[in-house]
């Protein structure tokens, strides 16, 4: 019974894939885009992928999403994908240096790897790392944040996941902005594993229900917190605690709308998919390497970061933000293989 | 009872295939054709990319099920075998890299803390008389609490690379991690087959009173059970930490559970104690991470790896069951 059933879905799949138009392609590489696990961060890197294959001739371009957020999950799909013939691989990494084995194995079978939207640990078999500097978008955010309330009271930090590679470093920006208010601005508490609905729904609330007089501004720097704490800002009906999100949830963007939030930190995942699959299109032809000696920034976790912009939404450009980011990431791809690559 | 035990007796085809003594070589049969399915449809699935792949996930898994066959011996069950196993991969993490232990000594203290987690399971079922059931499920949420408050749940990312090499590293084409497991299968079957402990711990399985009626001491054997399941429990999550180069609180876990179970189940062993079946167990591990590979490589989602399992699962306890009918049927047909 389980073989026949193995064998219908199996069957179903083959005849889709045999029914499925094949566009013209100018490039013979499968480039996978494997986030860390499921997450609404990741939903745009569908399109960008969907979008790269058309503009560059690319033979597949797919996203691939692990069924949890656990690294041997990730590095099973990884694996798999790379058994399966794809020659290029778009990774979040599902830890820093965990991801590490995994990618060395691809290099030494000569598949190339990328990390985006958050870095691998050095040393490492990555190419480059092309995400946002969340160091800067955490510190500019947690900067504007202050000034919304007016330079002075106790603050917030909603953080996200302790296995991301980037709470960290967000939590020292978040520090570091509140250090140069000159004991102005304090920090009240770090509210970290926020980014799952269930711990952010539980903990927003508490700490609001609890805390909420002593509470001047919040600042999240990961996606669910900054959608839960805007929908209990609402609730709420309070808008004397001031917040600065990050990403453009639609109901954080109504929230700046009606003035309830104060802003929320842009990033660009579409734009990391689109020139990461660019890039690994180039890197799996073979005609290009990375560029050892390009102007890559250098971050605690990596030598070679690139940054895939971040901008403040307010209510001055809520509606006009994603013109920007696309301009944005037309002027990274563009000028991306004659600054961080080596071609023939 | 082990697996090497068999009653010569007539028996239809069919009924010889439900029989103990087949299901071995059922398993290898299933997992066989699970292989020629999968290779026919997804060449990919026989690239020595896959195959070393498979390979580790595999050896990894038959330790798991090691770890709850060892518990099944005796008609009880462990439900942390997860939680030992994330607990020891970050005390591996702990001795290694904050500690600064050499490799070898911090893998002795891994399955030394394995061992220490099981013997308090064991203990406390010996000494409360609670089913190990209730007594299991409290302690994964003792050990996974206790883990997480005492690593903040931050994880040990910067071990040293040869522990990473040697999960990676293969002896003539076989994964080194697959050796390790056949080791530990070995020292099982000769522990059951041949060892008079190991004999107690079927005896005590199979029924406690009469065992203990004829001076088995039924406590220790028990004891002894919970305690190598939790080395075994911590020896996976060693190699484990050498697969992944790091050791994190979200590995191990519920994760474990189902795969814990379905192995030995699969393989023959009965969950009602008394009988196991080292090398069903392995084949059982091997058609679960057959079954986890071949799916992914035919590129069928994940979610619908769970369901799967639990068919299998499912249909391999109804295969027990009408297996220990039979059994009965014969018995009573003897007498």
């Amino acid at each position: 019974m389980i073989i026949r059933l193995g064998g219908f879905i199996a069957a179903s799949i083959v005849a889709a894939t045999a029914l499925t138009p094949l566009a013209s392609i100018a490039s013979d590489n499968r480039i996978a885009l494997i986030p860390g696990g499921p997450h609404p961060y990741f939903a745009p890197w569908e399109q960008g992928a969907a979008d790269a294959a058309r503009d560059f001739g690319i033979a597949a371009v797919d996203f691939k999403v692990p069924s949890e957020w656990r690294l041997e999950l990730q590095t099973e799909l990884v694996e798999s994908l790379a058994a399966q013939g794809y020659t290029g691989f778009g990774i979040f990494p599902g830890d820093a240096v965990g991801i590490n084995s995994t990618v060395a194995e691809l290099k030494a079978n000569g598949l190339n790897s990328i990390a985006l939207a958050g870095c691998a640990q050095d040393p490492t078999e990555m190419g480059f790392c092309f995400g946002t500097d969340v160091y800067q978008s955490a510190y500019l955010g947690t900067k504007a944040l202050i000034e919304a309330m007016g330079g002075e009271g106790a603050i917030v930090h909603l953080a996200g996941l302790l296995v991301d590679p980037n709470t960290t470093l967000r939590t020292q920006a978040v520090q570091k902005a509140v250090d140069e208010s000159d004991g102005k601005v304090t920090l009240l508490q770090t509210v970290a594993d926020t980014d799952a609905q269930e711990a952010a729904d539980q903990k927003i609330n508490a700490l609001l229900a609890a805390q909420k007089d002593q509470i001047s501004g919040m600042i999240a720097t990961a996606y669910i917190p900054s959608v839960v704490a805007s929908t209990a800002l609402r609730n709420l009906g309070d808008k004397r605690i001031k917040f600065v999100g990050i990403d453009d949830d639609p109901i954080v963007l109504d929230a700046i709308r009606d003035g309830i939030v104060a802003g929320t930190m842009a990033q660009n995942p579409y734009g990391q998919a689109y020139v990461g699959a660019y890039a690994l299109d180039l890197l799996a032809s073979g005609t290009c390497t990375v560029n050892a000696d390009a102007a890559f920034v250098t971050t605690p976790q990596t030598a070679h970061f690139i940054d895939s912009g971040t901008l403040l939404i307010s209510s001055a450009n809520a509606g006009t933000y994603q013109d920007d980011l696309k301009a944005l990431t037309s002027e990274i791809q563009a000028g991306f293989q004659a600054k961080y690559l080596t071609c023939n | 009872m082990t697996d090497s035990d068999s009653a010569p007796m007539r028996r239809t085809p069919v009924l010889d295939l439900l029989n103990k003594g087949s299901t071995q070589l059922g398993l290898f049969v299933i997992v066989l054709a699970f292989w020629i399915f999968f290779s026919s449809l997804a060449p990919g699935f026989l690239s020595r990319f896959n195959l070393n792949s498979l390979g580790r996930s595999l050896a990894i898994d038959i330790v798991i099920g090691f770890a709850q066959m060892v518990v099944l011996a005796t008609g009880g069950m462990n439900l942390s075998v997860g939680a030992i196993g994330v607990c020891s991969v970050m005390l591996t993490g702990f001795l290694v890299q904050t500690l600064g232990l050499p490799i070898p000594l911090a893998i002795a203290g891994s399955l030394l803390g394995g061992a220490a987690l099981g013997l308090l399971n064991g203990v406390a079922i010996v000494k409360t008389g609670v089913n190990s059931f209730i007594v299991t499920l409290a302690s994964a949420s003792l050990f996974s609490g206790g883990m997480l408050i005492l690593t903040k749940a931050v994880p040990y990312n910067a071990l040293p690379a040869s522990i990473g090499e040697f999960g990676k590293s293969s002896v003539a084409g076989i994964p080194s991690l697959i050796l390790v497991a056949a080791a530990i299968g070995a020292a099982l079957l000769v522990l059951y087959r041949y060892t008079r402990l190991g004999r107690e711990i079927l005896a005590a399985g199979a029924n406690a009173r009469a065992a203990q009626m004829s001076g088995v001491p039924v406590g220790r054997a028990i004891i002894f059970s919970h305690a190598l399941s939790g080395v075994l429990a911590a020896a996976a999550a060693v190699m484990l930490t050498a697969r992944l180069g790091a050791a994190m609180p979200s590995v191990g876990g519920d994760d474990w559970l189902l795969p814990s179970f379905l192995a030995p189940v699969l393989g023959g062993t009965l969950l009602a104690g008394g009988m196991v079946s080292v090398i069903g167990t392995m084949l059982g591990a091997a058609l679960v991470s057959t079954i986890r590979s071949g799916l992914l490589v035919l590129q069928v989602g994940n979610f619908w790896l769970q369901l799967f399992l639990g068919i299998i699962l499912l249909a391999a306890v109804l295969l027990e069951r009408y297996r220990a009918g039979l059994a009965l049927k014969r018995q009573a047909r003897r007498a």
